[in-house]
């Protein structure tokens, strides 16, 4: 696919103001180039994770076969995709109204600069475009040697574990220099506050773009990134190892796009509402604005609508005079939410969300829930980018080379059925029995997945090992 | 986008490799039946969604020993993907269950049995679609006034006016706001064909027979409906009397009685010649029994009907005779020497579930 700039002139003309109008308002950004697509082939990107260069495979044409019948039955509609690269592209629908591709073009800009600037996407590939496209080219080719159905197996396995690494990783690895090791074991948070410290204190330098710097280091035991320890240390043919590295190396580049949900959405919610309002719209658009951006900010009962509690966190933290490009730059989602969230935001905004049948009428709060408990709740939904922790802690538990997997519990059982399936991929790769220490209902488990099938034994020795580590 | 066409055939692929494997499994068991809707079937499909570790509610009891041993199948909900927005997979099901459309599974069908495409006859009419109300017109009926448009000009028209007071908003539309939605219609050429499933209910029909017929009017209706946009059926039941009835009826009618089957004939061609003409309508008529008429002379009435009334204004005639704890009966035999010579005429014998398939393939493979 071209992918160059094929915008009609009247929608250049809007890029060049919307552009200027951000860098004034101190908006910092790679170049943004913007494509024109047919909303079916915007569902086609969008079913590539953004990358229409990626490598083949049917999980992305069954999430294509999704959006298009979500698109036909007009339940849903992709309005815009940015991909954070050097430059950075995103595509414009082409059905959408003039009005609507100003405010997603404003929009793109806030990504733009939050991809540039915000911590955790630092250590992310700037030429990921490039690289998808090496990794296609790789994947085809073992295809063509190997025969379709042996490399797809393979890729679907490793894609099983494509959740399973260790998100805290490249930033720890920034901040204790390019000297693998010294790795401290203390708490999760501690650790991640630390290297967050240990970064935003040294000067922010702009990444290299040599190819391999943007490798995330390998693991060592214990880890939360068991595919990277897996690729390193599983049995397995150059080509499997190169696939899984091709995995996970595209696990880490998504791996912060879910850590700043709300803040990525919020940010740029923040600043098209704030551009367009602040000059760009005519008069006679800003009802229609209105209308548009309300939709896209619209939190229907129970859902959290990360667009609006994002762009509310900024306003919040406008309001309480913080330094709103310092907050983009230092936080993710937990940890912004942890800074700013206080009693007024949470009966505003999170109240409605988490307690039912509860809705904010004329500015009268109610005052009966209690703040803190929205707080945590909220936070546990975006901890570990809303993922469970499962971290491989032993390789040699049986004395045979099994693998032992400990799930750090929060209070949310897995799904043992799913689980059960996702060991015996992991099983596949390992090429050793894997054991799984979880909670199920209070009652600690023991899966062990064995020549393919998962027994499920009751254990005390869980508890003790999957209890959450301490706050 | 080409890329993403390849990526979903492969994974419709995937989708109808699963399928097809189970195929001739739904074709002799009512599996699908109840899961069959006006445009799409659902079929579970275990392990077409990649396994991963999630959060989510486990089954009482899920998780005992053995737990996952035939494969288990995974959740239910496609995940979202890095770039779709929503939220909330929580459904804790255990099978995923993946839509295909009739057609898809009707295309499967004609695949698996090899069924060619039917040409229909007649004439090709222009139908409409009903039409969509997606126009917008400045005068209308209050019933399809359309709100937001309507209140998006008060709203505009209040502001330029500088009536606008952000305090105490208020809104009031004068006759110029209302906007009212208005229908458009959009013709398109079609053909519609009907389908006369007659059974057999006297007391030799058996609940085993009737479900023989049950899974052979699926298939058949499944098929003729990727055939043709506009598909009537009609059920007759017939023992001594002929009468239509309602679906469910069909299904689960449990008379007894004589037989007299010239009683069904003469209901379907009364409905062909006063509500489905040949002309405008391809016509179908399925008839099922046992084949034990009540006497030589209404076998021959029934040729004679077939011969002189019917067989001229159909696309086909398929007789299906179901094996039954009584044996069979004569009847197939009796047409097939009569009616030799017309080919418009289908008879094809069931003894078992088994048998269905190519019972199917009998009534379909002639692409009439």
């Amino acid at each position: 696919m071209r992918l160059k700039s094929n915008l009609p002139a009247a929608l250049k003309y809007q890029a060049v103001i919307i552009e200027s109008a951000a860098r004034e308002a101190g908006l910092d950004f790679f170049e943004v180039v913007f494509e024109l697509l047919d909303a079916r082939d915007v569902n086609g990107v969008a079913a590539y994770g953004g990358f229409p260069v990626r490598y083949p495979s049917w999980r992305f044409g069954m999430e294509y076969e999704r959006l298009e019948k979500g698109y036909r039955w007009g339940l849903s509609k992709i309005y815009e995709l940015v991909i954070n690269n050097d430059p950075t592209y995103a595509y414009l629908v082409r059905s959408n109204s003039l009005l609507e591709q100003k405010l997603v073009m404003a929009h793109v800009y806030g990504h733009a600069d939050f991809f540039k600037n915000n911590l955790w996407f630092s250590p992310t590939d700037r030429h990921m475009l490039d690289t998808m496209g090496n990794h296609s080219t790789r994947v085809r080719r073992y295809a063509d040697a190997l025969g379709q159905e042996a490399v797809e197996t393979f890729l679907d396995r490793a894609l099983s574990l494509d959740t399973l690494v260790d998100p805290y990783l490249p930033l720890r690895a920034r901040a204790t220099g390019p000297k693998r090791g010294g790795r401290v074991h203390a708490p999760l948070s501690e650790r991640a506050l630390r290297s967050l410290e240990a970064v935003s204190a040294t000067p922010f330098t702009e990444v290299e773009d040599v190819d391999d710097a943007d490798e995330p280091p390998m693991p060592k035991l214990p880890t939360y990134d068991i595919l990277g320890f897996v690729e390193e240390n599983g049995p397995l043919d150059p080509w499997e190892r190169d696939i899984l590295r091709i995995v996970r190396r595209e696990a880490y580049y998504f791996c912060p796009q879910r850590m700043t949900k709300i803040m990525n959405e919020g940010w740029a919610s923040f600043w098209h509402s704030k551009l367009l309002t602040g000059g760009i719209l005519e008069a006679s658009e800003i009802l229609d604005f209105a209308d548009c951006h309300s939709g896209a900010t619209s939190s229907p009962q129970g859902q959290l609508n990360p667009y609006k509690i994002g762009i509310e966190l900024f306003r919040h933290a406008e309001a309480r005079g913080e330094d709103i490009f310092r907050l983009r730059r230092v936080h993710n989602d937990v940890s912004l939410v942890h800074k700013l969230v206080d009693e007024e935001f949470a009966q505003k905004c999170l109240a409605p969300i988490f307690v039912p049948g509860m809705r904010q009428r004329d500015g009268e709060t109610c005052r009966e829930v209690d703040w803190q408990l929205l707080k945590t709740r909220l936070l546990q939904e975006l901890s570990w980018g809303g993922l469970p922790q499962i971290e491989v802690v032993d390789v040699d538990a049986e004395g045979e080379g099994e693998m032992l997997l400990v799930h750090h519990h929060d209070g949310r059982d897995l799904q043992l059925g799913r689980a059960s399936e996702t060991l015996k991929a992991l099983e596949q790769l390992w090429q050793h029995p894997v054991h799984l220490l979880t909670i199920e209902e209070k009652q600690g488990r023991r899966l062990v997945c064995r020549g393919g099938e998962v027994t499920s034994l009751d254990t005390r020795e869980a508890e003790k090992a999957c209890a959450k580590e301490p706050a | 986008m080409f890329r993403i066409e390849s990526d979903r055939a492969r994974f419709r692929d995937i989708v109808r490799g699963r399928i097809r494997q189970d195929l001739r499994r739904y074709l002799s068991t009512g599996e699908l039946i109840g899961r069959a809707g006006e445009k799409a079937v659902s079929i579970p499909l275990p392990q077409i969604e990649l396994p991963r570790f999630v959060f989510g509610e486990n089954p009482k009891g899920a998780g005992e020993k053995g737990d996952g041993d035939k494969g288990d199948p995974s959740d239910g909900e496609a995940s979202e993907g890095e770039g779709g927005s929503g939220a909330g997979d929580q459904e804790g099901r255990h099978i995923l269950e993946v839509e295909v459309d009739i057609e898809e599974l009707a295309e499967m069908l004609g695949d698996e049995l090899s069924l060619p495409n039917i040409e229909p006859r007649g004439k090709k009419e222009l139908a409409n679609d009903g039409g969509r109300y997606n126009g917008v017109r400045r005068a209308g009926p209050d019933s399809l006034r359309w709100f937001r448009r309507s209140y998006k000009n008060a709203l505009r028209r209040t502001i330029a006016s500088g009536m606008w007071d952000p305090n105490a908003p208020r809104v009031v539309p004068i006759r110029d706001d209302f906007r009212y939605r208005v229908k458009r219609s959009c013709p398109e050429p079609d053909s519609s064909a009907v389908v006369f499933h007659m059974m057999d209910v006297s007391g030799s029909m058996g609940r085993e027979q009737k479900e023989i017929v049950r899974i052979k009017a699926f298939w058949i209706d499944t098929w003729l409906r990727s055939q043709y946009k506009n598909l009537d059926v009609v059920y007759v039941v017939h023992d001594a009397v002929a009468k239509i009835v309602d679906q469910h009826t069909f299904f689960h009618l449990r008379e007894s009685g004589g037989t007299k089957i010239s009683s069904a004939y003469e209901l379907c061609l009364r409905q062909i010649t006063e509500r489905y003409r040949p002309e405008d309508w391809n016509i179908y008529p399925f008839h099922y029994s046992d084949g034990d008429n009540w006497s030589a002379r209404d076998t021959e009435l029934c040729v004679s009907m077939l011969r002189d009334e019917i067989l001229p204004r159909v696309n086909q005639f398929c007789y299906g005779q179901v094996k039954s704890a009584h044996g069979s009966g004569q009847f197939k035999k009796d047409l097939d020497n009569a009616l030799s010579d017309v080919e418009t005429l289908v008879t094809a014998s069931v003894n078992d579930r088994g048998d269905i398939p190519d019972s199917i393939r009998e009534f379909l493979g002639k692409g009439r």
